[in-house]
């Protein structure tokens, strides 16, 4: 079977810090609005009134650091008229910018809101797994900035050895929809896409 | 709902009107073909069918404005292996070829009279399954809003619906100091078309409900839809239901009825007008809601 790179977030780990976020940011020298990955914040529950008090009522809430999930199957790919985004044989999903027309039909499909139009360029951009420094024996950005080591990648198939097979974490989509490269370390709150019953605090 | 929007609303709706009328023309002139032979049919036809490409045309400048750059529309086509919507510009494409060599040729009277007619039923296949693949353009898994059979019925009765009221329109504006032959064949042609605008709108409100009902089973966006609908979108979709149904129920009924009485003519015109603008702007507004309605399954 062909190589496939992916990300590990520990959930249990994360903070919601968003240091990732900035280092991708910075990394990648994005423009204001695009943002390639991004720190959910789900949480649910209610306070309800007891006598004199609030009592809380199944509060919950944690983190899930998100960027392009390079699916298996990549529905960006297979809407693009233009042809304009490929899988490499390693696995990450690329757009090219000299073929990309900006029509912007992939925003339209990604489940996780991973391309994202360049207002500047007026081409749609996603994370590309920080290639350029991968080639050069590097990791991405992002899982470098992590401060508690919550984020790993490397081979799909060895993150879910080592990790577990995790992969269906509200608010995330159902993962059958596209076959994301994702493994996840529980959290003691984790719901399912299905499961749910939170909302996602931070993003709209 | 932008800019980029409003232009894929105008595009979808006049491509629509554009292949529904070329379909409709075929029909209508195949009967009077029948009724009273190739002359009377030629003279009743060839000027609507002037309407066909221009308005295609029209649909696919306003498409261009939602490219970024008109050019791109070139570069909009290479994956007609996956990609619905690089279909949908190679089927307008041809559909545009074909229905303008169809005109030019019955215009010009260009070759034989069963070439021509085999050229125009080929153009309005093609036409009728360019406005499919439009519908299969936002049926992708992610948007249960969209991702129904209630896109490419709701698209093709626009299109039959739109585009048989057009025609409607153009025959009757044309009707004035013309023979009792012509005459008859505009009457009989019209009361076709009131009758096509009833059905299609009988099946838009059973659609609806329908739609309402499968989408309440879909899961947590469908159901943001749903509730977008029956929220704040419940105003335009009450004005959409009741403009369709005065222009393509009411105003049809009366349609017919007028076509079988002499000497209405003056009233017959401002009906088939009244009964296409209230129409055209019920299926604007549907289609407004269509594009603000949609809610992508995730983030």
């Amino acid at each position: 079977m062909a190589k496939q790179l992916g990300f590990y977030v520990n959930l249990a780990d994360c903070t919601g810090c968003k240091a990732c976020e900035i280092a991708c940011k910075d990394r990648k020298d994005l423009p204001t609005g695009v943002r390639w990955r991004r720190v959910y914040d789900y949480g649910g529950g209610e306070w309800i009134k007891d006598g004199d008090q609030f009592v809380p009522s199944g509060v919950f809430n944690y983190f899930v650091s998100t960027a392009c999930m390079h699916c298996e199957k990549p529905i960006c790919m297979e809407v693009c008229p233009a042809s304009a985004i490929s899988k490499r044989d390693d696995g990450i999903v690329v757009i090219n910018p000299e073929q990309c027309i900006g029509c912007r039909y992939c925003s339209w499909a990604c489940p996780y809101g991973a391309p994202q139009f360049n207002e500047v360029a007026q081409v749609m951009t996603k994370c590309d797994f920080c290639v350029e420094l991968q080639t050069v024996g590097q990791n991405p950005a992002c899982v470098d900035a992590c401060p508690y080591r919550a984020l790993e990648y490397g081979d799909i198939e060895e993150l879910k050895a080592k990790h577990g097979t995790l992969s269906d974490v509200a608010p995330m989509p159902d993962p059958a929809l596209t076959v994301p490269s994702i493994v996840y370390g529980p959290h003691k709150n984790t719901r399912t896409s299905k499961s749910g019953g939170g909302r996602v605090l931070n993003i709209d | 709902m932008d800019i980029r929007e409003w232009a894929l609303l105008v595009f979808t709706i006049l491509g629509q009107i554009s292949t529904g009328s070329l379909f409709v023309l075929l029909v209508v002139r195949t009967y009077a073909v029948r009724k009273a032979g190739v002359d009377q049919a030629n003279r009743l036809t060839d000027v609507p069918l002037l309407f066909v490409v221009p308005i295609m045309l029209l649909a696919l400048m306003a498409s261009l404005l939602h490219l970024g750059s008109p050019l791109n529309i070139v570069r909009a086509v290479p994956n007609l292996g996956s990609s619905w919507l690089s279909r949908e510009i190679i089927l307008a494409v041809v559909y545009v070829i074909l229905a303008g060599a169809y005109t030019l040729m019955q215009w010009r009277k260009i070759s034989t009279e069963s070439i021509r007619t085999a050229l125009g039923w080929a153009a309005a296949l093609v036409g009728l399954f360019q406005t499919y693949a439009m519908a299969l353009v936002y049926m992708i898994r992610t948007q249960p809003a969209w991702n129904t059979m209630a896109t490419p019925i709701t698209f093709m009765t626009t299109s039959l619906l739109l585009g048989s009221m057009l025609i409607g329109v153009v025959l009757v504006t044309l009707s004035s100091g013309k023979d009792e032959e012509q005459v008859r064949l505009l009457s009989a042609s019209l009361r076709g078309i009131a009758v096509a605008a009833f059905v299609m709108v009988g099946v838009q409100f059973v659609t609806l409900p329908l739609y309402a009902m499968y989408l309440s089973t879909q899961g947590e966006a469908a159901l943001r839809s749903l509730s977008m609908m029956s929220g704040p979108l419940s105003g335009i979709l009450l004005l959409r239901l009741v403009f369709v149904f005065l222009g393509a129920g009411v105003l049809a009924v009366y349609m017919y009825q007028t076509t079988s009485t002499a000497g209405k003519e003056k009233v017959l015109v401002s009906v088939v007008y009244s009964a296409f603008i209230l129409a055209l702007a019920g299926e604007v507004l549907g289609r407004y809601i269509f594009y603000v309605s949609q809610v992508r399954i995730g983030l």
